[in-house]
């Protein structure tokens, strides 16, 4: 198949002459709209052999290396562990377990600076190798036929997309088999300096294709086909060779193709090499595997292979070691976790690295914020290039050139007028989401626009925007159930009080009719009040929310009401009212002696019309009560007035904390009430001053605060 | 004469239907003003604006009892589109009030923490879990940073901190637009 290299058709011959001329003229040799011609430099790295068996002193393994959820360690820190051993894993998602690249002993689990544009510390598995490389036995897994067990194999060794976007492999084989018609393998390596995939083609194309076999095999795939750009002559000739060295049974129900492609930027992308290759066209809403093409990079399909032949697990990847700053570049199979620095200082650097280095090409790499970042399953290269002057960048002259760059056919220029004013609706209305960020806007641009930069931006703005819409209806939505909540407790409160005062009602109506004793009465309703409060309130504790119990204030409450109501009914003869005692005033502040006032009046006209309602029995045993008892009986209700008021005040001010044993002893010695009262705020005082000291807060509360009620 | 009279009649009988059938069939629930102000309202619930809730900042908005500037947490952006939906004049925010630089969440720090449920009363979406006497601690995906937890708080155990950053929430910044740049 190596005549497709050396034999073009005249067309290709020609166009190529003319590239050199007008360079665009090569846009003809390719089916995808726009691309570039960078300057490729890949003969830097590709003249020197690859660096095998580089153990350096220092191994940093991220919890993540690829998209979707972290993983967690398995091993703690002091561990000695094996080579392949499972290290990190989990099952919360979407994820790939990371294995040790050799064997050495774990020194910490810390927060290290990640290869990612962020620079924000991740956390990482410090591994010291002891340089003996020792192995854990390898258990040969079974073939695998179906796609699950594929699945299964590919997730077990931890091999994610080693092209560079890190998707878990295993979350891209479908569950069905025969909904591939395309295995694309894609060689294509488009970014100038990278030439790991390239190495890897010349020297490992067995596994290479034995990979794409098996994953084949497991899906019912009726064709494979392998796209390489045509400036690997040396790769295209070793895969090409390799290919027709398959078994003759695979290659029965699978076609194995090599197809060189035109050497342009981005043939390397999912979307351009489909479209290069079966001339099909990746629709923006689907995902490539529901128009039945499966897309797998050169050395992920080598790492199913040994996974499946030889039960490795991904430990290892080829990098390039590249840049204009080194003196040696080269490739290395470079063991996951060994530093940036490590590798490239290997690589005799021209100057000490001051300088940031880049993880991956020149046109998407994203230079790191820290050299000492570690190799990761998606790094592909480590590039040295010191930085140059950059230049600054100008007014956008309008003259489309991104446009006709652009693979994927959107309207840079558009995209970065809105990027640039925040319109991102109008972005996003522009398909930004489509955008593979290749970078040939930016690389055309004659005014030096970091094109890629305000894309970029605008996407993460768009998903933050997205996230805090989200979060917001939570928000209302919990909110307006909280207030529906608050609400019905609020409604179930007002029927319980209804029902417990008609209950009360109801007693002491049948009490005065027993008995002609007033006094005898009284004594009766209010142990009749309390026991119904005490009865009501396990029940409306149920009712209510389960915000804080309170059935012991609340049954303190009602017996309180019960007997204001009671002393009320008692005084509401006597012509004045004072509702406060003269006593109470001191310490009641005249909005609350209002409060407590317009209360007391309310209760007597609810006594009032329970009197009226009643029996002429209450009249008749109220002219046999002395003067000096009615006296008394409207002190008792002031006081309860009054209680009632200081009670609400101290809630009003967060720091309830009245005593109900006190209030209900108060009845009964009236004098003694005012000094009661004050203890109870000192108290409250106190208390507050004790919780904010911290530190004796629960021997205080247990000393001066034995009442139950103290929970608010 | 009495064809015309019966022809308008009958036309005004049918319209008058269809009016009446049209009131009835689309009639508006609620006030659609106060539903597009509270759904770019921040829904922090947070009560800065001086009503108890964003949806009643909104009504009142929708009714012209209030001022445009009030949403401290959404910011001069929420006020922008506040004054174009009730087509009123934007006013400054204020600016001695400015907004949280980056999203806040409430902490609880658990040592300190007596179990009063002070905070699970004033959190305006449940976003504090706890009961009497017990350890309290905040949802952190639910919180939306009011800070109404953290006055009520009788030990002042609760703290806002700014969001961790993960390079999963980490966002790409917005390249610094060049003078030379934006000369066009």
């Amino acid at each position: 198949m190596s005549h497709l290299v050396e034999h073009k058709p005249l067309k290709h011959r020609f166009i190529e002459w003319l590239g050199r001329f007008y360079p665009m003229a090569k846009r003809l040799l390719y089916h995808f709209h726009g691309g570039v011609f960078p300057k490729y430099h890949k003969s830097l790295s590709n003249r020197y052999p690859l660096v095998e068996d580089f153990i350096p002193e220092l191994l940093t393994l991220p919890l993540q290396q690829h998209l979707g959820v972290a993983t967690e360690p398995l091993v703690s820190v002091g561990d000695r562990v094996l080579k392949y051993q499972r290290i990190a894993d989990t099952d919360k998602g979407l994820s790939a377990p990371i294995h040790a690249p050799t064997s050495g002993t774990v020194i910490a689990i810390e927060p290290r600076i990640l290869p990612h544009p962020s620079g924000l510390p991740g956390l990482c598995i410090l591994l010291e190798p002891d340089g003996r490389d020792e192995a854990q036995a390898l258990t040969l897994p079974e073939t695998p036929t179906s796609p699950q067990s594929l699945k299964t194999l590919v997730h077990e060794a931890g091999i994610v997309g080693l092209g560079g976007a890190g998707f878990p492999t295993f979350a891209k084989i479908p569950d069905q088999r025969g909904c591939i018609d395309h295995l694309i393998i894609n060689g294509a390596e488009c970014e100038p300096f990278i030439t790991c995939d390239d190495q890897l083609m010349k020297q490992r194309p067995e596994a290479i294709w034995r990979g794409a076999e098996l994953v084949a095999q497991a899906l019912g795939i009726p064709r494979v086909l392998c796209g390489i750009e045509d400036n690997k002559t040396e790769a295209i000739k070793t895969m090409t060779q390799a290919a027709d060295g398959l078994p003759a049974a695979a290659q029965t129900h699978t076609d194995f193709q090599v197809r060189p492609v035109a050497t342009v930027y981005p043939m390397g992308g999912q979307e351009q090499l489909t479209q290069e290759l079966i001339d099909l066209e990746i629709p923006s809403d689907k995902h490539a595997i529901e128009v039945g093409v499966l897309m797998m990079n050169v050395a992920t399909l080598a790492a199913i292979a040994d996974a499946a032949d030889e039960g490795k697990p991904l430990i290892s990847r080829y990098v390039t070691v590249s840049g204009m700053g080194l003196n040696a570049p080269f490739n290395a199979h470079a063991l996951l976790g060994t530093s940036f620095k490590a590798l490239a200082e290997k690589a005799d650097p021209k100057t000490p690295l001051t300088y940031p280095l880049i993880k991956g090409g020149p046109m998407m790499g994203i230079s790191m914020h820290s050299n000492e970042v570690p190799v990761i399953k998606t790094t592909n290269c480590v590039l040295a290039n010191p930085p140059e002057d950059v230049e600054p960048a100008m007014p956008c002259i309008r003259c489309g050139e991104c446009m006709d760059a652009c693979p994927i056919q959107l309207l840079p220029q558009q995209l970065y007028w809105h990027s640039r004013s925040h319109e991102y609706d109008k972005v996003k209305d522009l398909k930004v989401f489509d955008c593979i960020e290749c970078g040939c806007c930016s690389f055309v641009c004659p005014s030096h626009i970091p094109l890629v930069q305000y894309y970029r931006h605008a996407k993460s703005e768009i998903v933050r925007i997205e996230k805090e819409e989200e979060a917001a209806e939570l928000a209302k939505q919990r909110h307006e159930f909280r207030l529906a909540r608050l609400e019905k407790a609020e409604k179930a409160k007002k029927a319980r009080l209804k029902a417990k005062k008609d209950a009360v009602k109801k007693q002491a109506a049948q009490t005065t009719r027993q008995s002609g004793d007033a006094s005898a009465a009284a004594a009766k309703a209010a142990a009749a009040a309390k026991k119904a409060a005490a009865a009501k309130s396990p029940q409306t504790d149920q009712t209510t929310d389960s915000s804080a119990p309170k059935t012991a204030r609340e049954k303190a409450i009602e017996a309180a009401k019960a007997r204001a109501q009671k002393a009320a009914k008692k005084a509401d003869d006597s012509p004045t009212d004072n509702p406060a005692a003269p006593e109470d005033r001191a310490q009641v502040k005249p909005a609350d002696k209002r409060k407590a006032a317009m209360e007391a009046a309310q209760k007597r006209a609810q006594a009032q019309k329970n009197a009226s309602a009643d029996s002429a029995s209450d009249k008749a045993a109220r002219p046999a009560a002395t003067e000096t008892e009615s006296k008394r009986d409207k002190r008792q209700a002031a006081m309860a007035a009054a209680q009632k008021a200081a009670r609400k005040r101290q809630q009003s001010s967060d720091n309830a904390s009245e005593n109900t044993d006190q209030s209900s002893r108060v009845d009964s010695k009236i004098p003694a009430a005012s000094p009661k009262d004050k203890r109870q705020a000192a108290m409250a005082a106190a208390k507050k001053r004790a919780l904010k000291a911290q530190q004796k807060a629960q021997a205080q509360k247990d000393t001066q605060a034995p009442s139950p009620d103290t929970e608010d | 004469m009495i064809e015309a009279l019966l022809v308008f009649l009958v036309l005004a009988l049918f319209f008058g239907m269809l009016l009446g059938y049209a009131k009835i069939k689309f009639k508006v629930e609620g006030n659609p003003v106060a539903d597009q102000i509270d759904s770019i309202l921040p829904q922090t619930q947070c009560g800065q604006c001086g009503f108890p809730g964003c949806r009643p900042y909104a009504e009142a908005l929708a009714e012209g009892n209030s001022e445009v500037n009030l949403c401290v947490p959404g910011g001069h952006e929420v006020m922008i589109q506040i004054s174009e939906i009730t087509h009123r004049e934007p006013k400054e925010m204020d600016a001695s009030n400015p907004p949280p630089e980056e999203p806040m969440v409430a902490v609880i720090d658990e040592d300190i923490c007596i179990g009063c449920v002070h905070c699970i009363k004033a959190c305006p979406v449940d976003a504090i879990v706890g009961t009497t006497k017990m350890m309290h601690t905040v949802i952190e995906k639910e919180c939306t940073g009011c800070e109404l937890c953290v006055p009520v708080c009788p030990v002042d155990c609760i703290d806002m901190v700014p969001l961790m950053k993960t390079p999963q929430t980490w966002h790409w910044p917005e390249p610094n637009a060049n003078s030379l740049e934006n000369r066009s």
